[in-house]
């Protein structure tokens, strides 16, 4: 199998509402933007990857309608939805076409504008004879998970406000993020308004429009395309079974989470995750999940995550800075989510993170968490 | 309002979906007020909703048994956003109680509604008991909602 780095990056401004311009237009921009960073031009791309959650938008068939955004026509492209994996999943479908010697460079392109559709009817439509009747989307499902997770861990209320602090503080330092809001305060989060017990409106997500892209290239065109490489040690992907119900206690197992990270820690030689990351770009829907994945991720014993958060440790002047860019917390344009903490996870290596720059990045982490517990686990490197 | 050019889009539709032979069996008895799990030969959990394969152990499904209409509450939460019916696209009325119920006889948890929205008087473990509709369809929400047995 060929070495594969992330050799450049592109984003739009992400925001409630980007009225100003179409799916196409918007998926264009980052896409433009990521090729310029490589220095390429759209012929030079071989491949596209595009990935969005298309029933959010209620327009079918994005890679035909904003294929041309992404300099598809004429070239393979490809489509990946898998809720919030979709972006980091659609980045692994790019490294595994390098990897194969298939295509030398791979452009992948994640993009959402909720502000268009139903987010919450896309979430809705599931299984018609068991769940539908009782859906309860992202924020039920997640809010009753928390009632097991804070039983047996111990977390509260306070650890999570803590974690959706740092996003927002984190992201008034990352000119794309949606919410950016320096001088939040944790007793401003215990204080908003609450949304399904114990989760508030700022322990939630927004919901934005944007998007993301990364150009993918194999060892021989690598170095030549980048400075400073983000080289992929290791991808893995693992899906669940399809009920809420089918799940123990989710937050607190989380075996797909825990089991990506074994295999990815494997294959890049991950032996004390909190040290032997530099960074690391994680998916958090919601504050508790930053605590449960802080726990699935090895960063921690389970039953210590309040006590990291507490600590200071994964700020930015912690142990290992987690979410620098402001997270999903900060900016959450679904399709685009998972490849935004990929490309953030790169420009942390590439040393090319301006104000959220994490001194001396060689080992990053990119993770991604979709529908109710799947997960990805992405690991980038100077080398 | 927006100072660009938007395009509002409203459809009515429908759609119909095959239910396939485990749901089947599993409707007809909720016309009755029972209820079926699927039980694998592999590792012995009993599955709701039953399907025709255990993901685990990938064997196919077919030994089934009892469960009750009451168990356990293994999650909860008091939902104050209303959040959209899949089924007719109207938003339930908040505030409203949701838990995982464990119903005594099966492994995996249904999620469904409670009669309870008090934060103070919900707890993992509470027992809990199906209230079922009147006039039974053989659809999940023959069962209303559970309530908190106390």
């Amino acid at each position: 199998m060929r070495r594969v780095a992330v050799v450049a990056t592109g984003q739009t401004e992400h925001a409630r509402s980007r009225d100003d311009l179409s799916q196409p237009e918007l998926v264009r921009q980052a896409a433009g933007r990521a090729l310029s960073d490589a220095g390429l031009e759209p012929d030079a791309v071989d491949a596209v990857v595009i990935s969005n959650m298309e029933l959010f938008e209620g327009r079918a068939l994005p890679e035909l309608w904003v294929g041309e955004g992404a300099f598809a026509s004429g070239k393979p492209c490809l489509k990946v939805a898998t809720g919030g994996t979709s972006g980091t999943s659609a980045c692994i479908a790019g490294f595994h076409q390098v990897a194969s010697g298939l295509f030398d460079v791979v452009l992948v392109v994640g993009f959402e504008k909720h502000s268009e559709g139903h987010t919450q009817t896309g979430m809705a439509l599931t299984d018609p004879f068991w769940d539908r009747a009782v859906a309860s989307g992202a924020l039920g499902n997640f809010a009753l998970s928390i009632s097991q997770y804070m039983a047996e861990r111990g977390v509260t209320e306070e650890h999570a406000a803590r974690v959706a602090v740092k996003a927002r503080r984190n992201a008034a330092r990352n000119p794309h993020a949606h919410l950016r809001m320096p001088d939040i305060t944790v007793e401003e989060v215990l204080a908003s308004r609450i949304l399904a017990h114990p989760v508030r409106m700022l322990d939630m997500c927004p919901q934005s429009d944007g998007a993301c892209a990364i150009v993918v290239a194999g060892e021989d065109r690598a170095a030549g395309l980048c400075e400073r490489p983000a080289w992929v040690k290791a991808a893995v992907t693992r899906h669940e079974q399809p009920y809420i119900g089918d799940i123990d206690r989710r937050l607190a197992s989380m075996r797909t989470l825990r089991e990506a990270a074994r295999r990815a820690y494997e294959l890049a030689d991950i032996r004390e995750p909190l040290g032997d990351f530099d960074v690391a770009e994680i998916y958090e829907p919601v504050s508790y999940s930053e605590l449960a994945w802080y726990e699935a991720l090895g960063f921690c014993e389970d039953g210590e995550a309040g006590r990291l958060i507490e600590a200071g440790r994964t700020e930015m002047e912690g142990d290992l800075p987690v979410n620098p860019s402001g997270g999903v917390l900060s900016t959450n344009p679904v399709g685009a989510s998972g490849v935004i903490r990929v490309a953030e996870a790169a420009l942390q290596v590439m040393g090319r993170g301006g104000e959220r720059q994490v001194p001396g990045v060689e080992t990053a982490l990119a993770t991604g968490y979709g529908v109710y517990a799947w997960a990805d686990v992405v690991v980038l490197g100077s080398a | 309002m927006s100072e660009h050019l938007t395009v509002p889009i409203e459809m009515a539709l429908t759609w119909r979906y095959a239910s396939g032979s485990a749901m089947e069996r599993f409707a007809a008895g909720l016309r009755e007020r029972r209820i079926a799990a699927l039980r694998c030969d592999g590792c012995g959990r009993r599955y709701l909703p039953p399907r025709p394969l255990c993901g685990n152990c990938r064997l196919p499904l077919a030994e089934w048994v009892p469960v009750a209409d009451e168990g356990a509450l293994e999650a909860w939460t008091v939902m104050h956003l209303p959040i959209l019916d899949g089924r007719t696209g109207e938003p339930r009325e908040a505030p409203y109680g949701m838990g995982l119920i464990r119903l005594d006889g099966a492994d995996t948890t249904v999620n469904h509604y409670l009669d309870e929205r008090d934060p103070e008087r919900l707890a993992i473990g509470m027992r809990v008991r199906a209230v079922w509709r009147g006039d039974l369809r053989g659809a999940m929400d023959d069962i209303l909602h559970f309530e908190v047995l106390r």
